[in-house]
């Protein structure tokens, strides 16, 4: 039996896959749900899954704007929500001192728009389109940061003291990744919709080879991607996630290599420094370990 | 489907809100993070999807109740848990399907159940003096056999641990990191608060503000040892660990014997009664044997790309005693030595007359740790404090 929902979540998921992204269908349904009920989207897993493709993904569908906040440690409101340009309101006072109007309208004009420099956050509530705003990698960004967060997300408003309080014109489609670097605060999380991505299983990763790397042929891209999965099953520091899955495919067509097995396992070595991250990692990826796993493919 | 499963005898749509409603209940009686207000959510939700599909209604509650990584593992099972009748177990696995076995076919006993103040839901609201363990998927007998945890609560030097506490993360707060006292020079203006400065003297900047400098605070893992040989020294350690945990934000908690755990949730929690419950839990294999070397790589794999980075102070607290290889032990504590930034190790031992630290443990260990001090009690841990603090810097 399917419902209308169930409907709507495969023609989500066929509209991401156009966009390039292969969704499973629960993702499909929490970002029906994020859209209903206006709430971001929190997402999780390790570096590599695809996690800040989902936001680059959903804009791409909804035909909106992409804003991106990449926090950083030390982020503060002034690179991310709001700053006065002082320069300018600097030389303003200097031209207004021969000014006859009363003080108070001067110094209205001073703290008035023009003189605001919209940052990522207050630029997503003021578009006049809902645009999608990704903020990437919240966890980088200190516990201050996400305090200032919190009014934003819940309400969709900020207050600047000197200009008052600005409402959003339109919702922002808001999606915050993180990488556990920090334990994010229970407020944070319970203000929004969660979502857990692991790597991704044989079939779904395939897709994604085939639809990102069609120049692959179907063994070459079944063997890469059988290749990659026991790589993670491996005890690595680093383990590898899509992006490097693509890469590697990329360095194998561009090294000529259409199929892999242990005899060309030298060559398939070389290329390997798309896919294996660290001294450690790659110390163990000698020529017999490759030329095993290529066998298994 | 679901709402096959209502009773026909009272109005079924009041039984399926009330069914829906208590879902998140029945979550937060499991450890989640749920609250009061997302009971409508739940409904809310449910208006907005249907509750005809199951799989629709499971991924989009599955996104609204989750709240971390842990949560959304375990979520299928207890949806089915809360929602299936006993024969319809998709997801169930084991720990769950003690809870799934009692529960009545459908939402029959809902009315009478609603009486069970504690906010667990009707699958496992049952038996209350059961539930606990059912829900974790330990026995009773198991939790009772594996440590009496009360001794984390009596009040005995209590005052004294968190006063220390309290100096030590102080001490820790006004820490002059050397990153700071390199870049001492070079401060920033602060414009805004110079413009704010400039209103009395009638707009013109006579006086500057400068930017205050961020200070950032070195991050504290602990490596708690509580196998058998540490048994009288681990009460003592896991307290101090609560006091450290409700003073600074940024410490990260495990005790280990033959398996690692993680226990700073458990230890922040502000309820003590509720803390010893869910230590009791984690606790399995507590007063053991020791596997440092296995533990510490269990914990390189699992938690260290996530809590150990260049300004995380690591602290092991353990006698050396070790069954493991030593090899291994070398190998995982310098691959945490290199992420982490400097490493202490507190063996209480060391100050007992005729102790030298010769265990093969330890001679494996000792290339790779910055400062290893004695600290079997209260007044050890203060004459060592500074010098752990010199350390940290």
């Amino acid at each position: 039996m399917t419902t209308q929902r169930m409907d709507e979540v495969v023609a989500l998921q066929l509209q991401l896959e156009g966009a390039g992204y292969v969704a499973e269908p629960a993702l499909a349904a929490a970002l029906l749900l994020m859209m209903d009920l206006g709430r971001p989207l929190l997402v999780e897993g390790d570096a590599g899954v695809g996690k800040t493709e989902i936001a680059k993904a959903l804009a791409t569908v909804r035909g909106a704007r992409l804003i991106r906040l990449q926090c950083y440690e030390g982020l503060d409101v002034h690179a991310a929500m709001y700053e006065w340009n002082y320069q300018r309101q600097l030389l303003a006072i200097k031209l207004l001192e021969h000014d006859e109007r009363p003080a108070a309208v001067k110094e209205q004009d001073i703290f008035s728009e023009r003189y605001l420099l919209k940052r990522p956050l207050l630029e997503a509530i003021s578009c006049a389109e809902p645009p999608v705003l990704l903020i990437d990698e919240v966890d980088r960004a200190d516990e201050a940061f996400e305090a200032y967060l919190l009014e934003l997300l819940s309400d969709f408003q900020m207050s600047i003291p000197e200009l008052g309080t600005v409402l959003a014109v339109t919702r922002p489609l808001v999606v915050i990744t993180s990488n556990g670097t920090r334990e994010l605060s229970d407020a944070l999380r319970r203000r929004c919709l969660y979502q857990y991505i692991d790597y991704p299983v044989f079939a779904k990763e395939l897709a994604i080879v085939e639809i990102k790397a069609p120049q692959a042929a179907g063994q070459l891209a079944r063997q890469v991607v059988e290749f990659v999965q026991s790589v993670r099953r491996m005890d690595l520091q680093k383990k590898p996630g899509i992006a490097e899955t693509l890469d590697w495919t990329a360095a194998l067509l561009r090294m000529g290599i259409s199929v892999i097995d242990d005899d060309g396992a030298e060559r398939i070595l070389e290329t390997l420094s798309a896919l294996v991250k660290t001294r450690e990692d790659r110390a163990g990826f000698t020529r017999e370990v490759v030329a095993r796993i290529a066998a298994a493919c | 489907m679901l709402i096959a499963a209502a009773s026909p005898a009272a109005d079924p749509g009041a039984i399926l809100r009330a069914r829906l409603t208590g879902f998140a209940g029945f979550l937060h009686a499991n450890g989640y993070g749920t609250g009061g207000a997302d009971s409508v959510r739940v409904l809310e939700t449910s208006v907005q999807t249907g509750i005809l599909d199951q799989q629709i209604l499971r991924w989009s509650l599955k996104a609204l109740l989750c709240g971390r990584g842990d949560e959304w593992r375990r979520f299928d099972g207890l949806f089915d848990a809360y929602f299936l009748p006993p024969n319809k177990k998709i997801f169930v696995d084991s720990n769950v399907g003690a809870a799934a076995g009692r529960e009545p076919p459908g939402g029959m006993r809902e009315g009478n159940e609603s009486e069970h103040a504690d906010g667990a839901g009707p699958g496992v609201a049952g038996d209350d003096a059961d539930t606990d363990t059912a829900r974790h998927g330990a026995s009773r007998e198991e939790s009772l056999a594996s440590m009496d945890f009360r001794e984390l609560n009596q009040a005995e030097h209590a005052r004294d641990i968190e006063a220390l506490m309290r100096r030590f993360a102080m001490r820790l707060k006004h820490l002059h990191l050397r990153r700071e006292a390199r870049f001492h020079h070079g401060r920033r203006l602060d414009l805004q608060g110079t413009i704010r400065q400039s209103v009395a003297s009638g707009g013109t900047p006579l006086r500057l503000a400068w930017k205050e400098r961020r200070r950032v605070r070195p991050r504290l893992l602990l490596l708690l040892d509580v196998s058998r040989s540490m048994s009288s020294y681990s009460f003592f350690y896991l307290r101090l660990a609560r006091a450290l945990c409700a003073e600074l934000a940024d410490v990260h908690c495990f005790i280990f014997h033959t398996r690692i755990t993680g226990v700073a949730e458990a230890l922040r929690d502000p309820d003590p009664w509720r803390s010893q419950e869910r230590l009791h839990l984690l606790a399995a294999g507590w007063a053991g044997g020791t596997r440092i070397g296995e533990c510490l790589r269990d914990f390189n794999r699992d938690h260290a790309a996530r809590l150990v980075h260049s300004r995380t102070g690591v602290i092991i607290v353990s006698d050396g005693y070790d069954t493991g290889e030593p090899e291994l032990l070398a190998r995982e504590l310098a691959a945490l030595r290199r992420r982490s930034r400097r490493m202490v190790w507190l063996n209480p031992l060391l100050n007992q007359p005729g102790f030298s630290p010769e265990s093969r443990a330890m001679q494996a260990a000792m290339p790779h740790i910055d400062l290893l001090a004695p600290g079997a009690n209260l007044a050890g841990i203060e004459h060592v404090l500074p010098q752990i603090i010199e350390v940290l810097r």
